[in-house]
């Protein structure tokens, strides 16, 4: 019998894989181990780097054609993004985006294989992950940001959202897409809400079949090289029609508000609803019985001068008002006790929260698309998670949180500025998608002001450490602490407001942080860049805060030949 | 995490640098250098603590087997004796064969 040996991609390393896809012969690698930029930050917590920090860069030709392949290695500490692993793969896109201007197109192909933001260096992954989405959205626009989720670990977290704004995605069998993983799920929402052991449940929800059948992958191929050259060559030569996902939010947007999951949705029904074409768009979803009163509700309101919101969505408040003789529009995530989503009740970004951002966020582009005055957007941040259930991982609430993330980033990229204020919470998913794509970030100095990517509880279950561990390395190791005043240290905050009252404001405080965005904006307007380069320009973040991602983004410019 | 550091007296010069492994769970990176000290200076990292005996016999077997002037570096993320051994072959190999990447 003939015996049928197949290259795979799934069971070799990140680095063979690169150069696996890539023409013999053609393919160099930039930052290599021989390079030893390593994790400063996994040392300083004893913890075994990789010469490499478990991102490879290879940079050759496939099919003849120029292109350079981002492999992260998920062996490696889960393939998690610290800071220099993500500084690697932003700052490859965004030196591919500066080729492209320059009219050298070079085809990026992202293979994924991360749980997302690496806990032991947290904010820093959060930085990272908003570098990388921000890059992607503007690369995009000049060739097809190619992203392959093979397996073994999938793609998760923060790098979902990353993974929902790729032009088009492959994926094998054995490859998962989605943004909590099956055991955070339960940490977070219980046994009942699922069983992260019954790993047959698991593949049919998040799985590459699963996602491709469901139109949220573009192909699907069998774990053999050959195939997946072929299934680049054709997104690459257009036989495969770009979907452009993200951008479709009318759609999803009617799918999440008519959706009945009042009893468990099975992956068949799931899949068969994510397939239908013709959706109801007049849904009423009903709002909270009594008035919301939160940090992110109460500053909304101050903000809006009595304008009432116009979102039909209650659980995201959009109004149009005027800061400083600016014309601005707010929006803000709050809790609705009545979310037909039931795991979305308590102000968390979920299906709806996301989709909801962007369609208002995109409004205000199509509004201003003639104007020369593009409206000031500012994102209320008071956000304490992305919603953790069976039904958002289901249903993709990865590909809402990527919508409201490329809503945001195309309007800074089409002229809008947009200021966040962080009155509240800031974690996590719920913050990539909400406040991280803006030009400027403001925050408020109160213990209620926590930037964050993950409970503690679910951190020390994952990192296999106790709280008091977690504890005493956040002291070493700024990025892993919660309060506003660590995150402050890694350079990101354009200002850290002292004396607000943020959880009671009154006019004063009102007028402290209108000030502080009429600061921002002017800051945004004297500056020509529309990227988030600004978080690595500061004097803290050049002294201390990120100086490796710094370092990394000069050594690629140098070493790219 | 834990540090150890070996020096043998050494030859033969290496043909050029590699890279092998990964730091994974049960595996380990090695990256190994060329050098014209004659000797072979093994730095180890390994998360998996109080095994210095057992790393010494290990690395020993090595050089004992293999004459390199090399600066070879480890990172150990819980490698068994047995793994160690293939992967210091496997690196020996690729320095000697040149069968890097590409």
């Amino acid at each position: 019998m003939a015996q049928i040996i197949t290259e795979s991609l799934v069971e070799s390393l990140a680095r063979e894989r690169a150069f696996q896809l890539l023409d013999k012969g053609s393919a160099y690698e930039i930052l290599s181990p021989f390079d030893g930029l390593e994790s400063p930050h996994l040392v300083a917590q004893n913890i075994v780097p990789q010469f490499d920090d478990g991102m490879i860069i290879v940079n050759g030709t496939l099919n003849g054609q120029q292109t350079v392949i981002i492999s992260i290695e998920g062996n490696f500490q889960g393939g998690g993004i610290g800071e220099v692993s993500g500084a690697k793969l932003a700052g490859t896109l965004e030196k591919l985006i500066r080729e492209c201007e320059k009219g050298n197109k070079i085809n990026p192909i992202i293979i994924y294989d991360t749980g997302g933001v690496r806990l032991q260096e947290a904010n820093y992954g959060l930085l990272s992950i908003a570098e990388i989405s921000a890059a992607i959205v503007a690369l995009r626009e000049f060739v097809p940001v190619v992203g392959i989720i093979p397996g073994k670990v999938g793609s998760f977290g923060g790098m979902s959202l990353t993974a929902g704004l790729c032009s088009a995605l492959i994926m094998t069998r054995e490859g998962r897409l989605g943004m909590n993983g099956p055991e955070v799920v339960q940490q977070e929402a219980g046994l009942r809400e699922l069983d992260p052991r019954n790993k047959q449940l698991i593949w049919q929800m998040i799985g590459g079949a699963m996602r491709y059948e469901s139109g949220l992958a573009d192909i699907l191929v069998e774990d053999d090289i050959p195939n997946y050259k072929e299934a680049i060559l054709s997104i690459w030569n257009g036989e495969i029609q770009l979907k452009h996902r993200t951008k479709q939010v009318d759609y999803y947007l009617s799918l999440f508000k008519s959706l009945d999951v009042q009893e468990k949705v099975t992956p068949q029904q799931a899949k068969e609803y994510l397939n239908t074409n013709q959706v109801n768009v007049n849904i009423d979803l009903s709002a909270p019985t009594e008035a919301v009163n939160t940090t992110g509700s109460k500053w909304f309101e101050l903000l809006a001068n009595g304008q009432p919101s116009i979102s039909e969505v209650p659980s995201v408040l959009v109004a149009d008002t005027v800061i400083s003789g600016v014309k601005a529009r707010l929006i803000a995530v709050v809790p609705n006790p009545e979310n037909i989503y039931y795991r979305a009740r308590n102000g968390e970004v979920g299906l709806l929260e996301g989709w909801t951002i962007a369609k208002y966020v995109r409004q205000a582009i199509e509004e201003d698309k003639n104007s020369t005055e593009k409206r000031l957007i500012i994102p209320i941040v008071d956000v304490p998670s992305q919603a953790f259930g069976y039904h958002e991982e289901l249903f993709g609430i990865y590909l809402a949180c990527s919508a409201a993330v490329d809503a945001y980033a195309t309007a800074r990229l089409s002229g809008h500025p947009i200021v966040a204020a962080l009155v509240g919470n800031a974690i996590s998913g719920a913050f990539l998608s909400h406040g991280m794509q803006a030009n400027r970030l403001i925050a408020l100095n109160d213990d209620g002001v926590n930037v964050h990517v993950m409970s503690k509880k679910s951190a020390a279950l994952i990192t296999q450490r106790t709280i008091e561990e977690l504890d005493e390395a956040a002291k070493e190791v700024p990025s892993m602490a919660y309060d506003i005043g660590s995150f402050k240290k890694l350079g990101a905050l354009f200002k850290l407001l002292e004396g607000v009252n943020a959880k009671e404001p009154n006019s004063d405080d009102k007028d402290q942080l209108v000030n502080a965005i009429s600061e921002a904006y002017n800051d945004i307007k004297n500056d020509n860049n529309r990227d988030l380069s600004c978080r690595l320009k500061s004097d803290i973040a050049q002294s201390s805060g990120r100086k490796a991602s710094i370092q990394v983004r000069e050594m690629i410019e140098q070493q790219w030949r | 995490m834990e540090k150890l550091i070996y020096s043998f007296p050494a030859s033969k010069t290496v043909e050029q640098p590699a890279h092998v492994g990964v730091v994974g769970s049960g595996d380990l990176e090695i990256l190994v250098e060329p050098t014209d000290e004659n000797k072979t200076v093994v730095e180890i990292r390994t998360g998996i603590t109080g095994f210095q005996d057992t790393w010494k016999k290990v690395i020993e077997r090595f050089v004992s087997q293999n004459d390199v002037s090399a600066r070879i570096r480890i990172n150990d993320f819980g490698a068994t004796p047995g793994v160690v051994s293939i992967r210091l072959a496997q690196a020996v190999e690729v320095s000697t064969n040149g069968t890097n990447h590409n």
